[in-house]
Formats: C-alpha cells, structure tokens, sequence
C-alpha cells in the first residue's frame, strides 16, 4: 500500500480531488494533506536510510602518554562515546576528562585540577571531523583501511585544527578505528614554564584511540 | 658551650624537618587512589532523576556533581539495567536506564566488583554506588544523547 502510493503520489492526490471539487476549500486541504503526507514518508525514509550509516562506539579505549628524562607518564580512560557515519564520514567522539585514570592519585588530581585541564568547567574533551578518503573505505567488506580524518579537537575549551592518519578495520558488522596521534599542550592552553611539571611533563603528549564500533 | 648546645638543637629541629617534609612528599606522592566503596555516598539518587538534572541544566549539574580535584560525588544510583557489556579493561558496564528516558547513567564496575553483575539481567532494578566522572547531555555532533558515567561501581544490597 505505501509503497504502492510512493511510486506515484498523484494517484492520492487524485482521490481525493475526484472526492472534492478542485477550488473548494476542502479540496485545496485535502491537496496540503496530502503533500503533507508524502513529504512525512519521504522525510522518514531519508532518516531511516542515515541512521543505517551510523557506526555507535560505547566501547573504547584512549591513552595519554608523556614521556621525559625525569619520569613517564600514561593515564587510561574507556568510556568515551564515538560516532562513525558511513555515508558522509562524519566522526565525533566525546571523551569524559574526569574518566582519565593515572597509577599516582596525585597526578590525577593535578591533571583535573584548574591549572591543567580544569575538568569541572571543561567535563569533556571532544574531536569533530571527517574521513576526507571515504572512497577508500568499504564499510560491507572486511578489511583493513588506512583513513584520513581531518576536523577540530577541542580541550579545555580551546580548538584547534587537526589532521591525522589512523586505520579502520571492518570484521563483519564490528568496525574498529584505531589512531596514534601527538597532541601539544601549549596549544591548548596547558603550560608549564618551571617547577617539577615543566621538567616532568612531556610538551608534547602521545594519544592512542582505539574504538570498537557497532550499526545502530 | 651553651652556644654548642643551641647549634645541636637547630641541626635536631633542620633534620626533623626535613624528614617530615620528605615523609610528606613521599605520602602525597605515593598517596594510594581512594576507594570508592569504603566512601560515605554523597547523594542517593535514581538513573532517571540524575539524568534529569544534567539535561535541564548542565553547568548546575558539573557544579554540584563534578569536583574540581576530579575526585568528584560519590552516588547511589537506582535504576532498570538496560544493557550490560564489558569494556577494553575487562571491566563489566551496566547501563541503567528507563524505557522512556533519553539517556541513561552508564556505570563501570572494577575487577574487584566485576563478579556482582553476574547475577544481573537486563530488566533488573538494581543500586549501584560509583564515583562521577560526567554527565548526560545531548551531543549534535554525535547526534545522541551522551549518558551519565559512573566509575569504581559495585552493587549495594538495600
């Protein structure tokens, strides 16, 4: 039936104006109707056909690494939420600050507090792009694809342009996305002119994501 | 000689103080995580109304929740599980949330806790204590509502 009245909206509009005289007050309701009723089902289909192009990420992993003469450091953080869109390449990932887990308490708390990463005002971090080399992956074929993704990566509030390499790797309707990429703290506001944490913290830090992907 | 005596007691005093504020460093430098579980829980809310409270009004929300240390409230969340799964550490993740809410509180347990969501089913109304690490909000760019996380969770038998 409504695929039937898809393939030729006319015939409804027909029915309804052999009910109704064209220029009666009804009949031109009628006609708003059902234009109405065609663009609900048109609109429905279009985001029925983007939500089948959505990949949901609730199963992640993100490391920091810093690396100095004095000390290494990593935190740990596995709840960060990620979108994949595989008919435009939009990628999105929201990463909860407060979920980075170091081994010391103390270089947590200092990671949180103000003078770092100020976590209460700036709860989450997050990078918005696109993978500019979509062509070059085929999401329905397993595989293992190098991808491109360009956009902006905003922490404490501060965004910059970004363009980094990473791989995407499809088995089945599980897509995983994996990327190692240098972020410098200066550019987001974190500095460090002396002390313990110019000498002990990295100017710039290593971050490693790693996100599992499933069709929503 | 009493000059003597008063140098032997500021050298005693110059090395007990130092060894205090070595000890001290040490402490805060070596000072263990906390353990959430043996915390005094901060507030007892439902996965519903603590969602709530984020979507209505995020920055009120990060305030009262969220410290600035990032040792942020202590919760007892209740709440319908509506998903359980694991994450890349092998940790168990409950999500609770209730058929009609647009998002849900996300909670993690450790692998101490892990064994206490073997028993659970998804339907089950359960209370789960953790520590905040963020709240709900509704993401453009991901096109979804971002759910409430709960860290360190274990299931608290009422």
């Amino acid at each position: 039936m409504k695929s039937k009245s898809l393939r030729n909206p006319g015939n409804y509009g027909n029915f309804f104006l052999r009910v109704m005289p064209v220029n009666s007050y009804y009949g031109t309701l009628l006609r708003s109707i059902n234009i109405l009723v065609v663009l609900i089902v048109f609109s429905g289909l279009y985001a029925s056909a983007q939500d089948d192009a959505r990949l949901v990420s609730e199963k992640s992993h993100i490391r920091f690494f810093s690396s100095t003469p004095a000390e290494d450091i990593e935190a740990h953080n596995y709840s960060a939420t990620s979108t994949i869109n595989t008919g435009n390449g939009n990628v999105a990932f929201s990463v909860p600050m407060q979920g980075f887990e170091f081994d010391k308490r103390l270089m947590q708390r200092h990671f949180n507090q103000e003078r770092f990463l100020d976590t209460q005002q700036f709860p989450t971090a997050r990078l918005v792009g696109t993978i500019t080399n979509l062509d070059a992956i085929d999401f329905s074929s397993n595989g293992k694809y190098d991808a491109i993704i360009e956009g902006e990566l905003t922490i404490k509030g501060v965004t910059n342009k970004i363009s980094e390499k990473g791989t995407v790797t499809v088995n089945g309707n599980r897509v995983t996305a994996e990327s190692v990429f240098d972020v410098t703290l200066a550019d987001y506001g974190v500095e460090f002119t002396s002390g313990r944490p110019a000498s002990n913290i990295a100017g710039t830090i290593e971050v490693t994501v790693h996100a599992e992907y499933q069709p929503q | 000689m009493k000059r003597k005596k008063i140098i032997r007691v500021l050298i005693v005093l110059v090395v007990a103080g130092a060894l205090i504020g070595v000890g001290a460093g040490l402490y805060m430098f070596f000072m263990p995580q906390r353990n959430v579980q043996n915390l005094p829980v901060d507030f007892q809310v439902t996965a519903s109304d603590l969602t709530e409270e984020f979507l209505n009004d995020i920055t009120r929300a990060n305030q009262k929740y969220l410290s600035a240390d990032g040792e942020s409230k202590i919760l007892e969340v209740t709440g319908k599980v509506a998903r359980i799964s694991e994450n890349f550490n092998g940790e168990k993740v409950v999500l609770l949330k209730d058929d009609d809410d647009k998002a849900g509180v996300s909670a993690t347990f450790t692998h101490d806790t892990n064994q206490a969501v073997n028993e659970l089913e998804p339907g089950d109304v359960v209370t789960i204590k953790g520590v905040i690490r963020s709240g709900a909000y509704y993401d453009q760019d991901l096109d979804m509502f971002v759910n409430v996380t709960v860290e360190k969770s274990d299931i608290i038998n009422l």
